[in-house]
């Protein structure tokens, strides 16, 4: 084993958004960094998350789109998707955005460190070399960025071959003819619009009472739901899975609704019920580090519970989006560098890419009537924004949570199309703690779908001017 | 099937269920078995359901939700309008037409029959009745109604 004597000012466990995030913050602060990754920079996000995702639901988008090219006078007379083409697209988007993280990290003379890492002593960790061979760094404060893996449910039959993570799930050799989905939160439903508009039949089977339960407001999980059952996605909420069976090329999942027994079969069957906090085997407990259920416990201002140890991203529990984390990356360096700076004062909006898609920024109406707040909640739909009509997108709505006497807005819950790009508006609003009045009288360019954001702060007064209420 | 009184406005035809009664705002009331005046099915009338337009989308409170007369039961989307409608009785939703989650548009086809939103169990029939139009009487102010937003076109 050798030992660097030269030790480093921060050493980052974790090159995903969190950690390289950190990284990037801390060395433009003149910090010498250390960064560790067992796999390639740019964690789940942007090697099996986030970035291919969204390559194939951009694809899958534009396919949808051609085959409905009629309804805006185009005429394409075949739209297919060729499998193989995608998959390099999506290979070569990913390979662009690792290869343009680990320059800036060069450039920043961040030293990349290949291996897998283990904590030894809050100053200390050891690394076991891809290329082979121990050694142990030294560093001044550390950064515990180890993200998340995929959650595995204890449900007999997952290990069958054509049983799937989400990981597997960007990597299809063909489109199956039925996909089955297990677990109806983000990820669930974000695969299963990407497999349906790629023509696979797809069924959602889901245990709480709702899709995206917890994940955005009670209303635009419902409507998203309701959307989905009428293009004719079987969606079984209540459900819970009991096994797996193979039977020849079929998959047969057999799950127990509110009516009994179901048995669902498909070709794939996709397992999606979440993401764990990635803990174990890093000499966490061996440590003592506090943990907060799978999380690591973190204060207000990410540190830990080991002396000069700061935790950021998915692995201090919370939202895992990349966007926390790459704000947890920024604070978590910061403070490691002597600053204080607070990461619980925020509000991260959440975008949820299914068909059409979602975001959220600020409290639920469910929420903010827990916390006791008198609410008045108004809404507008697309259907009447000149631009969704033009784009052919009018389902969904924007819908403001506001204070009912001050009109401040307290969340932002948007259903529709470039609901993930809308939202920007509706985070700053939030977090500046504007007013449904302030929204209202900012003039909003014509025609662009923000104007619904402009509607709907309207409504908390004398009302929309583009639609009717009775 | 029920029998109707019907009219002609503006080249419009409504029709009004003579089996049934009706709050002022063109929300009817059915009970659910003629002898049994606990509960009720609610609608909406067929000039309610001209005026509002393509129905889109449904949402009526969930069962268990217990209304005063007046409260909102449901709100109808339809393009460019938002209808707020007021449950006609006081009450305890404990069933909702979920056929109007897929297919909304019998609200519009069949306001009288499967376009029905909610049964809703009431505890004081008597008190209730008291407060609705039998269907003469809201044949003639749906005409009234009727007449009025013709002349404003």
């Amino acid at each position: 084993m050798s030992s660097s004597d030269d030790p480093f000012d921060l050493a980052i466990l974790g090159g995903g958004p969190a950690g390289y995030v950190a990284a990037i913050s801390a060395a433009q602060r003149g910090a010498r960094v250390v960064l560790v990754e067992k796999q390639r920079v740019g964690g789940t996000c942007l090697n099996v998350g986030c970035i291919p995702t969204k390559v194939l639901a951009t694809a899958a988008e534009l396919l949808y789109r051609a085959k409905h090219a009629g309804e805006m006078g185009l005429a394409i007379p075949r739209a297919d998707v060729d499998l193989p083409a995608l998959m390099g697209r999506k290979r070569a988007v990913v390979d662009q955005l690792v290869g343009g993280v680990e320059q800036l990290l060069r450039a920043r003379r961040i030293t990349l460190v290949r291996g897998t890492a283990m904590l030894v002593r809050p100053d200390a960790l050891r690394i076991v070399a891809d290329e082979g061979g121990v050694r142990e760094l030294l560093a001044g404060r550390v950064i515990l960025a180890p993200g998340s893996v995929v959650a595995e449910p204890p449900i007999e039959g997952r290990s069958l071959p054509g049983v799937m993570t989400s990981t597997e799930a960007l990597e299809i050799g063909q489109v199956p003819p039925r996909l089955v989905v297990i677990g109806g939160g983000v990820i669930g439903m974000e695969f299963a619009c990407i497999y349906e508009a790629l023509g696979s039949q797809v069924t959602v089977l889901e245990m709480a009472d709702s899709v995206l339960a917890n994940a955005t407001d009670d209303a635009i999980a419902k409507r998203l739901y309701l959307l989905l059952r009428r293009r004719g996605m079987d969606i079984q909420t209540g459900t819970t899975v009991r096994h797996i069976e193979r039977h020849g090329e079929v998959l047969r999942v057999v799950s127990t609704g509110p009516n009994g027994e179901i048995a669902s079969e498909a070709e794939r069957v996709l397992l999606a019920i979440g993401r764990w906090p990635n803990t174990q085997g890093m000499g966490f407990s061996e440590l003592g580090l506090r943990m907060n259920g799978r999380a690591i416990a973190v204060d207000e201002r990410l540190a830990t519970s080991l002396p000069n140890v700061w935790a950021a991203g998915d692995v201090v529990g919370g939202w895992m989006l990349a966007h926390k984390a790459m704000v947890e990356g920024r604070i978590a360096a910061e403070n490691a560098l002597g600053g204080q700076r607070r990461a619980d004062d925020r509000i991260t909006p959440s975008v949820i890419y299914t068909r059409p898609e979602i975001a959220s920024a600020g409290l639920t109406e469910a929420q903010a009537r827990s916390r006791g707040a008198d609410v008045k909640v108004t809404q507008f739909p697309f259907s009447a924004n000149p631009r969704a009509r033009i784009i052919g997108e009018i389902d969904g709505f924007v819908r403001l949570v506001c204070e009912a006497g001050s009109g401040k807005v307290l969340g932002v819950h948007i259903l529709g199309a470039h609901a993930t790009d809308l939202i920007a508006e509706g985070t700053l609003a939030v977090q500046l703690g504007l007013t449904a009045d302030d929204l209202a009288w900012t003039t909003h360019a014509h025609p662009t779908l923000p104007e619904a954001m402009l509607e709907a702060a309207l409504g908390f007064g004398d009302g929309a001017i583009h639609v009717l209420s009775r | 099937m029920p029998e109707y009184m019907e009219t002609m406005i503006d080249k419009f035809t409504f029709r009004v269920a003579t089996d049934r009664l009706y709050a002022s705002d063109g929300v009817w009331v059915f009970w659910v078995q003629p002898e049994d005046k606990t509960h009720v099915r609610v609608g909406l009338s067929d000039f309610l359901q001209q005026r509002s337009g393509d129905v889109a989308f449904v949402s009526v409170k969930p069962p268990g939700t217990t209304l005063a007369a007046g409260d909102d039961l449901a709100e109808i989307e339809t393009i460019k309008v938002n209808v707020a409608l007021p449950s006609p009785v006081g009450g305890t939703v404990v069933e909702v037409n979920k056929a109007l989650e897929l297919n909304p548009e019998i609200v519009n086809q069949d306001p009288y029959g499967k376009g029905w939103l909610a049964v809703i169990e009431i505890g004081n029939w008597e008190g209730e009745r008291a407060k609705l139009l039998d269907p003469q009487a809201y044949f003639s102010l749906m005409r009234q109604q009727a007449e009025q937003e013709a002349k404003q076109l």
